[in-house]
């Protein structure tokens, strides 16, 4: 029988004892994971007849087992353990997004991994394939007319410069909408109100994460149907999505030329081709898992 | 020693040689981490390839380590190219450049910070 196993939640309780706050960190995500990252999870395995379970105890020998973890390199008894009773083990490893461990301990117990967060070493790896990070869960597309009130929005924090660049870039390019955050995840726009400004919105820059090119942000823009501007440091996103039709800028000010001059017919051909592209890509990646996970 | 190592990848990068140059830095362990000609190095490179806001991070980090010319000289010349001549006169000019470079960083949640 095949399981699902969501574990993300379950992180060693931090205590005074951790001078870095990585416990803290750990069990934060962990169930950020559980409570924002289920959708577009649940979305990839659709296609798949699973049992969930609540508990490692109701896994029985020779189940076939996919389990969404967090934090993983603190969990090598656990993956021991699973290897051991389990016919196949698939893992869904969110979070990581520092990519500073040596996972292989953990990645050996398993059959297949899907990471989150990727890095060199996993762009072409056999048994180990890069995952996007995906939307948070409930953000949806509002409004289906091409007609869009805001010509760019940004919500996040500035913690780094591009992001102090970008808003300094597009500033004066109305209409817009941008608030910032002191911190991710800060609550002051709900995921309903988010939907509602990213579904009106045409342009979304999703500039870098605070470590990893990667942010939720583009996904959330491809789910509504805008047009994603990303940063092309690294060339990551040509190398995770090859042929992918995100616009790319090495600076903001180039973002400004685009927000500012496209006309009418040229948003529409390209939220149209971003619009096709996501919904092929996130079938084929459907398709790939459940393959992957019958024919293992 | 650490100085003679970091003049000699200095050179590679004068020289065009990139590649080897990060390579080089690669090699230095995490006590170059908080040095800032280490930093300033490595936010040349970034620079070159035009990785401009990781570059203009890592001078923000080597200003709290040292603050010197070359490195507000760089970063004013980062913020040129960007497009923000505004700001980078303001960090070109040694009257100006501290207030200027303070008010960024306070805007800035997530660069390190010796408090």
């Amino acid at each position: 029988m095949i399981k699902l196993f969501w574990n993300t939640h379950n992180q060693i309780t931090p205590t005074s004892n951790d001078p870095n706050k990585e416990d803290v960190f750990d069990h934060k995500w962990g169930i950020y994971h559980k409570h924002y990252s289920d959708k577009w999870i649940f979305y990839l395995l659709e296609k798949i007849q699973y049992q969930k379970i609540e508990s490692e105890k109701d896994i029985d020998s020779g189940d076939v087992l996919i389990i969404v973890d967090s934090s993983v390199e603190k969990k090598n008894d656990l993956y021991t353990k699973l290897k051991l009773i389990c016919s196949k083990v698939f893992l869904i490893h969110l979070g990581d997004e520092s990519g500073r461990h040596d996972l292989s301990p953990i990645y050996n117990n398993c059959n297949f991994v899907w990471k989150a967060f990727c890095t060199n070493r996993y762009f072409n790896n056999e048994k180990v394939n890069c995952l996007p990070i995906g939307y948070k869960s409930g953000v949806v597309l509002k409004n289906k007319k091409n007609d869009r009130k805001y010509k760019w929005a940004f919500i996040g924090t500035p913690h780094k410069s591009s992001r102090h660049d970008l808003l300094f870039q597009l500033s004066n390019i109305e209409p817009s909408f941008f608030y910032k955050t002191k911190n991710f995840n800060e609550k002051i726009i709900e995921v309903e109100e988010m939907s509602e400004i990213l579904s009106s919105t045409t342009f979304i820059p999703c500039p870098n994460g605070f470590v990893h090119p990667e942010t939720y942000r583009l996904y959330e823009a491809l789910e509504c149907e805008c047009i994603p501007i990303v940063e092309n440091s690294y060339k990551y996103y040509d190398r995770l999505f090859p042929s992918n039709p995100f616009l790319k800028v090495d600076k903001w000010q180039e973002a400004k030329n685009i927000i500012g001059a496209w006309d009418n017919s040229k948003i529409i051909k390209k939220k149209n081709d971003c619009k096709i592209w996501w919904s092929n890509y996130k079938k084929e990646l459907q398709n790939f898992i459940s393959r992957k996970i019958a024919n293992e | 020693m650490n100085e003679i190592k970091l003049d000699e990848i200095d050179k590679l990068i004068i020289s065009k040689k990139i590649d080897q140059a990060q390579l080089e830095l690669s090699k230095l362990g995490s006590e170059f981490h908080k040095n800032p000609e280490y930093l300033f190095l490595r936010s040349k490179i970034f620079y070159m390839n035009k990785l401009y806001y990781i570059a203009i991070d890592t001078l923000l980090i080597a200003l709290e380590f040292k603050q010197e010319d070359k490195i507000y000289n760089l970063l004013g010349e980062i913020y040129a190219t960007l497009g923000n001549q505004g700001l980078s006169e303001k960090i070109l000019n040694p009257a100006l450049r501290f207030e200027a470079v303070s008010s960024v960083k306070d805007m800035l949640t997530g660069i390190y910070k010796i408090s």
